[in-house]
């Protein structure tokens, strides 16, 4: 048998020498159930939503459970008047932009110096860095509101941006630092001898080179971005500065028994998390694959 | 590469990271720290008060349902979801048909903001006109629908498993952790006669076990940083059934109860360095410090 297997993977000679007992067939059945319980969850609510908002509120309200009659598109004109959603989605376009456009700017210079150099207490500052993740930034709402507060910045996307980038520092430079130290020193070393500084060693080689780390670490810090409720919560007051999760919060109280109505606004403003999933799927996959596999 | 030469350099590439993190987290955990101590409310004095704050948190009822509730977030999530998802990515890791489209499909909801996931289980959960409870009664099970989130009993498990059942940011990881075994184990196990199962206990688990750990690590952390469905969804009730730390801190906060609100964050960090630091005693040799390096 494990001549013919060779080929295939080994997982695969299962399959291929597996007898038709009742214990195999029970086996499958039981792997498939799980495996289709867990699409269920996951995609089943989500188009439940969907089909919701094609139905009239009245069609509903009589049978949460049925499909729609025809395609209603009203209850997005409304989703959209009702919500103000262009403003919550400019706000969120701006803060998230931006937070992932400084936090790969300063990360990436931080990255370079760990991955590319060697000084004395460098080990200590990457481990207190890297350590960040772990602490529960929940609990620093005070300080975070005081320091923001402080500097003249409450209640502006400045402030939230600052905070944003500020968070993101331990996973981007734990992404960054590990995709730079797997570039290789020789181009640097040509670079070197042809006359370039350090800022030309960093602009003009590792940072190209890097491009697909920070495509990986940039989707990290901005779908964290897009994403966050607590600080946009804590650090806005007034409609102007308001976030899309902030929001969504308010929808209940906007659209109050319009619930097709609200289903539309929840969905659409899901649909840019879709998007950007759906184009960078691989690099959010490997970005997780690589942290599992190094540590 | 060469020392010294650049150490203007390294100090200017380091200088804006190292602002922002001295400012945001360094600064931030001495100050929550400090603050604790003292019955300060935002203005004037800060007058050193001890361990009053602490003594005054732990006898709230509030508080101790917020305490016990994390500890509940915290081991469901580390326990359970890491469990589910080490479940799912030993059938995946087998690569069964669509095992890519699976992979992906799981993973969407972790895309998803918590606030919308909150909002879309709320519509879940709703007592009239709610996915669960109108399937109940087109089922002809009316006895069983509940007002999911307003009952005592099943607001909590009701907001945990809006999260738990969401297992694709470890699926992912454990996935590459599974897939990374070398197959000739596989295979050597298959010819001394190991049937799937036995493959799955005596090679996968071991061999998986460190990336397992990091996985529970996260997870724990997630859950004691627990806030915006628990917010949106409940906010804390009822009677404090659902209450957590974050929800507790956030009102403090609000009624500018400085000191307290510190002691309850410091308590927060206390808490999830203890629950995630025993964990990693009880299950690996290497210390988390080891970890985070690399």
């Amino acid at each position: 048998m494990s001549g013919q297997v060779a080929t295939v993977s080994p997982h695969d000679s299962v399959r291929l020498g597996g007898h038709r007992t009742p214990r195999v067939v029970l086996a499958k059945a039981a792997k498939w159930s799980v495996l289709a319980l867990f699409l269920i969850v996951t995609l089943f609510p989500l188009l439940w939503l969907l089909l919701q908002t094609f139905k009239t509120n009245a069609e509903f309200v009589m049978n949460p459970l049925a499909l729609p009659s025809g395609f209603h598109y009203q209850n997005y004109v409304d989703a959209v008047q009702i919500s103000g959603l262009p403003r919550l989605l400019m706000n969120s376009v701006i803060v998230s932009s931006a937070s992932t456009a400084i936090n790969m700017l300063i990360c990436s210079m931080g990255a370079f110096v760990f991955a590319r150099e060697r000084f004395k207490g460098q080990q200590l500052i990457v481990t207190i860095i890297l350590a960040g993740v772990l602490v529960p930034i929940i609990a620093l709402m005070l300080p975070y509101y005081r320091i923001i507060r402080g500097l003249g910045l409450f209640d502006s996307l400045a402030g939230l941006t600052l905070v944003y980038v500020a968070i993101n520092i331990p996973i981007s430079t734990f992404l960054l630092q590990g995709f730079m130290k797997s570039i290789p020193f020789e181009m640097e070393e040509a670079g070197v001898i042809d006359g370039c500084n350090f800022w030309q060693r960093y602009w003009l080689i590792v940072l190209p080179l890097s491009k697909l780390g920070i495509v990986t670490a940039g989707t990290f810090v901005f779908l964290f971005s897009w994403n966050e409720f607590v600080y946009a919560l804590l650090l806005t007051a007034s409609f102007t500065t308001r976030t899309l999760q902030l929001g969504i919060r308010d929808f209940q109280g906007q659209f109050f028994t319009n619930y097709t109505g609200m289903y539309a606004a929840i969905t659409l403003s899901i649909i840019p998390s879709v998007i950007v999933y759906v184009f960078f799927h691989e690099r959010i996959i490997s970005g997780l694959t690589s942290g599992a596999l190094k540590t | 590469m060469t020392l010294h030469k650049h150490w203007k350099g390294i100090a200017l590439f380091l200088l804006p990271v190292g602002v922002m993190y001295v400012t945001f987290f360094i600064y931030p955990l001495g100050y929550v720290f400090v603050v604790s101590l003292t019955d300060y409310r935002g203005f004037g004095a800060m007058e050193f008060v001890g361990l009053a704050n602490f003594r005054r948190i732990f006898g709230m009822t509030n508080f101790q349902f917020g305490l016990r509730n994390n500890l509940i977030w915290a081991l469901s999530l580390g326990f359970g979801q890491v469990a589910l998802a080490a479940l799912v990515a030993m059938i995946l890791a087998r690569k069964p048909p669509f095992w890519r489209f699976l992979r992906t499909a799981y993973f969407l909801p972790n895309v998803i903001s918590q606030v919308a996931i909150a909002m879309l289980w709320y519509t879940i959960y709703r007592e009239s006109f709610g996915l669960l409870n109108t399937t109940l009664r087109a089922m002809g099970l009316d006895h069983l629908a509940l007002n999911w989130l307003g009952n005592l009993s099943t607001a909590l498990p009701a907001v945990i498993l809006q999260q738990l059942l969401y297992i694709g940011y470890f699926m992912i990881i454990l996935l590459a952790g599974v897939m990374s075994i070398p197959r000739s184990l596989y295979e050597s196990a298959e010819i001394d006669g190991a049937n799937v199962f036995q493959q799955e206990v005596f090679i996968t688990i071991p061999m998986v076990k460190d990336i397992a750990v990091v996985a529970m690590t996260l997870a724990m952390a997630f859950g004691i940083r627990h806030f915006e469905a628990t917010f949106l969804l409940t906010g804390g009730g009822p009677a404090n059934r659902t209450m957590t730390l974050g929800i507790l801190l956030h009102r403090n906060l609000h009624a500018a109860n400085y000191g307290r609100a510190s002691a309850i964050s410091a308590v927060l960090i206390i808490v999830g360095a203890l629950i995630i630091g025993l964990t990693r005693h009880l299950l690996t040799t290497r210390s988390a410090i080891e970890d985070v390096k690399q």
